[in-house]
């Protein structure tokens, strides 16, 4: 079958209680090319990959692999004919070793009992070639994530699969990392694997693939050659609409202003050493870096939640003990964390509960809580950010992420902060909330707000920041202004000198 | 109306509700006597050491923790009043001591969980031997008898028509009812339960929250040790045996998650009554205890079944 | 790493010292202690929470529990006794232990059933079911005793084979047998691919509800094969057989390394739990400290779970702290 495609869709649906999730949706992959699926989420990215893996069954239409139709609706006849996926998380089994990990479901046997021998000596060639030297027999969950990562992409790879789906696979990558990737989605590619590659990050889009699927509602949108179409095009038919472009107005210059926060020195063993900063009042501070550089870990320490071995924090310049959280919000600070759903929202508790949850004491007279002043604060904070919600009283888990993500701003908002920082404001926000949550950080800062915005989007730092600080290995790189900085230079200054060189 | 019916909050009451009243009209039809006002009083007796327990149980299972350790908190409790009583301690002050001992064994609970942040089943297994233990090694595991009169009235007697428990337990669900529906307090339960870390990074004190929670069970348990020795009038090491099982069974028959975030006063209260009643009335018309475990098992995990059959049909419309 | 370090972090060496400690102890204080007579009574006694023991570590390795094994041991006792005795079916005795094994089985599967298609959870199924199972023992036996068992079933109990007591090769078949299935086949490793991940296995094309109902029906056996060999060693049935045993294996368990939290866990480790665990007892009497000392064992049970939680932690800072150096 050299002219047909290795894996074809046709009209596809999938209902999730009444909401389509996919309705009519045809994809070709030819074999041993690279194919983009991109969209907003709630496209329906996801559901495509789960009907194609087998863990859902869709509604209608019908999944033809090498032109014979594909008994939907079992991963285990999924990947009998090569259909393997890389999921968005790290799946892998953090008390099983490496070599469990990679065969697990599919165990290599002599009679009952395992096939050791071959499972060792397979998990060793899978790894080999991926670069990576890995200890078979610890438990994968004492590994480093980037090691684990390759556990999951040895196990993809074991398959033999034909057509491999890779489903944001860069989203905790490194930059070195990112750039092994590459070269074995290339490598695969020359071997004839198909892949299907989703990614928010468009550049890796260009970068890989030869043709691009754009999904929008649930509804197959276009499907183009890479080199026919760019980058503002993309986003019109992800979006439906034309985006203005992030616009690079100027700002009076705030060197002036008062110092909100400030931190000298702060160390965390092990982690970061020697970090210090200050926000400015009206001021947006962007931090730049790879992932693992301990951008993060600097806010969670600033903001008390994990502990500091040196260093002082000072806020209005009054300095700010550790150890208590509740002391720093007191003190005007919030924090607007990475993981929206497991450290930013209560998911199963209401709109407006998550709301008002860091301003409850404010509302509280004598130990009780006045059910009419929440109920003003929730609805005043839905108004003014805009959060597409039916009612307050509906589960944070039914709202979009970037209507989640509202929340999260909205619940520290509440609270009238001095300084906020933000780390990873829009990831995982599709590009519509994206614009607005750009534009409400910078009438928080035009209000007189200190930020500190974290973001390995470089677009975002850029276009967003007054200043731009760069982390690299735990301890502060460089700083460039904003007529100074661009891509290139950010880059040089967060990725390590070894590696640097290397590359 | 099929969709209102399923998204109608509070059918698990409803149900339980439901099942109250038919049981209650039953018992009236085939034991009149059952159901007279004194012998509801004084079968009620039998409820109140249950009651009182259910009231922190509920709040600890709402964050998603759990307490096995309350009945060998209670028989600990119970032999310090026992023993410091035989010691010729006035009365006062062997009560005052053996509330002492429940607040501690429950921060003792509370500690581990909060700080070294243990599993609560596994800390509460531990415990559940260990107070148990120093109970029975403390006394040796044999009864003592001969409390006071007057002390006997602490359980016994009654004021307005109730008995004393009744009115501790009453003064303490409102209490406790309040916490939950109307201050941060309460709110914050639902969210530990829910996503502990969550809290964690709004600036919630989860650690004094949950040391909080179990100090109190320990308090309550010392509370009912208290009841049961005054009405009994003998306290022994295998005080409150196997009552843990019996709480956690009419908290969760009462509608609280045993994964947390969920689960309400009324609930609650729903539970425990409809067990108390199912068991009186069992052994009242048949006096055969043995059904009364069956029937109390089958309708745990039926009640339990029920609500995860409803849940999932309103999450799939 | 150094000893300390070592030993808290792999259970099983930290219990082997502490039961080798206890043993040479008792051994040293009161010589009578190592007697072989004495050691094989010992042994003897925690069989039946080595079999049952075998069967809740895969449980809890998933991620469940299961704390109705001592009422179904009741109950599967009331059945045997009723099943062979002359007084009543009189059935032949490996007719009686047949469906008595089938019985466990049974109750195994209703609660993996429950758990898994049911989705109630497991504490809860089991919760019900050591009360529901508790009162139909109560029932069948109406508080009467049997005591006429036949002397084929007592041989179970108390018969030799090779010099060894029939209970022990059972319990050392069971136990071999589990460290072979968790180590060395597919479904022993996806049993801990379940509890370590459970979403991660589905995406794998792990069946976790079979997986889960394997586990549960795999324990109702054991406890059924635990009641074969332990209960004709007592002179009498009666509806109290059992009682507790929940507490005593999910204690040996969780001493034994086993995480509540699922996906970690050896045998080995529960059994040394059950070893140091089921000693207590003797040792203390043998260590000549009074009739009364005897009354601590349950808080020196307790004791050995705090400190097997104090251990945890240490192991954890510990390895943080190497992490960052």
């Amino acid at each position: 079958m050299p002219d047909g495609p290795l894996v074809a869709l046709r009209n596809i649906t999938k209902t999730f209680g009444g909401v389509h999730a996919l309705s009519g949706v045809t994809l070709e992959i030819a074999a041993g090319e690279i194919h983009a699926l991109c969209g907003e989420n709630g496209a329906g990215k996801s559901t495509l990959i789960k009907i194609l893996s087998g863990s859902v069954q869709p509604d209608s239409g019908e999944v033809l692999v090498d032109g014979s139709p594909l008994a939907t609706g079992s991963v285990a006849v999924s990947e009998a004919a090569g259909i393997a996926v890389i999921h968005q998380e790290i799946v892998a089994f953090p008390h099983l070793s490496a070599q469990d990990n990679i065969f697990i479901g599919r165990e290599p046997r002599r009679g009952i009992l395992l096939d050791r021998a071959k499972m060792r000596s397979e998990a060793q060639r899978l790894l080999n070639q991926l670069g990576e030297d890995i200890d078979l027999s610890q438990p994968v969950g004492d590994l480093p994530v980037a090691q684990q990562q390759m556990v999951g992409m040895a196990r993809a790879l074991s398959h033999r699969c034909r057509l491999l789906i890779m489903d944001e696979p860069t989203a905790s990558l490194s930059a070195r990392e990112t750039t092994v990737l590459f070269r074995i989605i290339r490598q695969l590619q020359s071997e004839g694997v198909s892949i299907l590659y989703v990614s928010h990050r468009l550049e890796e889009i260009f970068a890989l693939s030869n043709h691009i699927t754009v999904l929008r509602d649930g509804r197959w949108v276009a499907t183009e050659p890479t080199r026919e179409i760019n980058q503002d095009r993309l986003i019109q038919l992800m979006v439906g609409r034309e985006l203005a472009q992030a616009e690079a107005e100027t700002k009076p210059a705030t060197s002036a202003e008062r110092v909100l926060l400030e931190v000298r020195g702060l160390k965390r063993e092990g982690v970061f050493d020697e970090i210090s900063l200050q926000v400015r009042a009206g001021e947006i501070v962007g931090m730049a870096g790879l992932v693992g550089a301990g951008r993060s870990e600097v806010a969670q320490s600033v903001f008390n939640l994990d502990p500091r071995d040196a260093g002082e924090v000072l806020l209005d310049g009054e300095p700010l003990p550790a150890g208590s959280v509740r002391r720093a919000m007191q003190r005007g600070l919030a924090l607007v964390p990475e993981d929206r759903q497991h450290a930013g929202l209560v998911l199963p508790m209401s709109v407006g509960a998550n709301l008002s949850m860091a301003s409850l004491p404010s509302l509280t007279c004598c130990g009780l809580t006045s059910a009419r002043r929440e109920d003003e604060l929730i609805q005043k904070l839905m108004r003014e950010l805009v959060v597409k919600a039916a009612s307050p009283k509906l589960a944070a888990s039914s709202l979009s992420g970037g209507n989640q993500q509202k929340l999260v701003l909205g619940k520290w908002l509440a609270r009238r902060p001095k300084v906020l920082i933000l780390d990873e404001p829009t990831r995982g926000v599709d590009v519509g909330a994206k614009a607005e949550i750009y534009r409400l950080i910078r009438g928080l800062a035009a209000e007189g707000m200190g930020v500190l915005l974290i973001s390995s989007d470089l677009p975002e730092v850029l276009s967003l920041s007054d200043r731009i600080l760069i982390m690299r290995e735990g301890r502060i790189s460089g700083e460039l202004s904003r007529t100074e900085a661009t891509q290139e230079k950010i880059l040089a200054l967060a990725i390590p000198a070894a590696t640097a060189q290397a590359a | 109306m099929k969709t209102r019916l399923a998204k109608f909050p509070f059918w698990h009451e409803a149900v339980l509700a439901l099942l109250l009243v038919a049981l209650l009209i039953t018992a009236n039809t085939m034991e009149p006597r059952f159901m007279r006002l004194g012998t509801q009083i004084e079968l009620s007796r039998h409820l109140w050491e249950i009651a009182l327990l259910a009231l922190p149980m509920m709040l600890i299972i709402i964050t998603a923790g759990i307490d096995l350790s309350v009945g060998s908190n209670m028989a600990m409790c119970a032999v310090t009043l026992g023993l410091l009583y035989e010691a010729h301690v006035p009365m006062p002050l062997a009560i005052g001591a053996a509330l002492l001992v429940g607040i501690i064994g429950g921060a003792i609970n509370g500690a581990f969980i909060a700080f070294l942040r243990v599993h609560p089943l596994i800390v509460t297994l531990a415990t559940l031997s260990a107070f148990r233990g120093v109970a029975e090694g403390v006394s040796l595991a044999r009864p003592i008898s001969g409390f006071p009169a007057s002390f006997g009235l602490l359980a016994q007697g009654t004021f307005a028509c109730l008995p004393i428990p009744a009115w501790m337990f009453i003064a303490a669900a409102i209490v406790c009812s309040v916490i939950l529906a109307k201050t941060p307090f309460g709110r914050f339960l639902y969210a530990i339960g829910y996503n502990e870390n969550a809290c964690r990074f709004t600036g919630i004190n989860v650690p004094r929250i949950k040391l909080l929670l179990y100090t109190l069970a320990g308090f309550m348990s010392a509370l009912s040790a208290i009841i049961f020795v005054a009405r009994r009038n003998t306290a022994k090491a295998d005080v409150g045996t196997g009552i843990e099982l019996d709480v956690i069974a009419a908290v969760v028959l009462g509608g609280v998650s045993i994964f947390g975030g969920r689960g309400n006063i009324v609930g609650m209260l729903l539970g425990v009554v409809l067990i108390h009643e199912t068991r009186e009335f069992v052994s009242w018309h048949w006096n055969n205890d043995e059904l009364i475990l069956v029937v109390l098992g089958v309708l745990l995990i039926a009640s339990v079944l029920l609500n995860s059959l409803f849940s999932r049909r309103s999450r799939s419309d | 790493m150094n000893p300390l370090t070592l030993l808290a972090r792999r259970r099983e060496y930290a219990v082997a010292l502490a039961l080798a400690l206890t043993i040479a102890v008792a051994g040293i204080v009161n010589p009578a202690f190592l007697a072989a007579g004495n050691l094989r009574d010992i042994l003897v006694q925690v069989v039946p929470a080595a079999i049952v023991g075998c069967g809740l570590t895969f449980v809890i390795v998933t991620g469940e529990i299961d704390i109705s094994v001592g009422s179904s041991m009741g109950l599967l006792a009331a059945v045997l006794g009723q099943l062979c005795s002359p007084l009543h079916a009189g059935l032949p005795v490996w007719v009686a232990v047949v469906l008595t094994l089938l019985a466990g089985t049974l109750i195994g599967l209703v609660n993996g059933l429950l758990v898994t298609v049911a989705r109630v959870p497991s504490i809860i199924v089991t919760l019900g079911m050591l009360t529901a199972l508790r009162g139909a023992t109560e029932m069948l036996m109406a508080g009467k005793w049997i005591t006429d068992l036949p002397s084929a079933l007592r041989f179970l109990g108390t018969g030799s084979v090779l010099g060894m007591r029939v209970s022990l090769w059972m319990a050392a078949l069971v136990i071999v047998t589990s460290i072979l299935f968790a180590r060395n086949t597919a479904l022993g490793r996806r049993v801990y691919a379940v509890g370590s991940n459970p979403h991660a296995a589905h995406l794998a094309g792990l069946s976790v509800g079979r997986i889960k109902i394997f586990v549960f029906t795999l324990t109702g056996f054991l406890v059924g094969v635990a009641t074969l060999v332990s209960v004709p060693q007592l002179s009498v049935i009666e509806s109290g057989i059992g009682i507790g045993l929940e507490l005593l294996v999910v204690t040996c368990v969780v001493v034994g390394g086993t995480s509540i939290s699922g996906g970690k866990g050896t045998i080995i480790g529960t059994i040394l739990g059950v070893g140091l665990l089921g000693i207590v007892r003797t040792v203390l009497i043998f260590l000549n400290l009074g009739e009364r000392s005897v009354y601590w064992e349950r808080a020196i049970q307790g004791g050995f779970i705090l400190a097997a939680v104090l251990a945890d932690n240490f192991a954890q800072k510990n390895k943080r702290g190497e992490a960052h150096a």
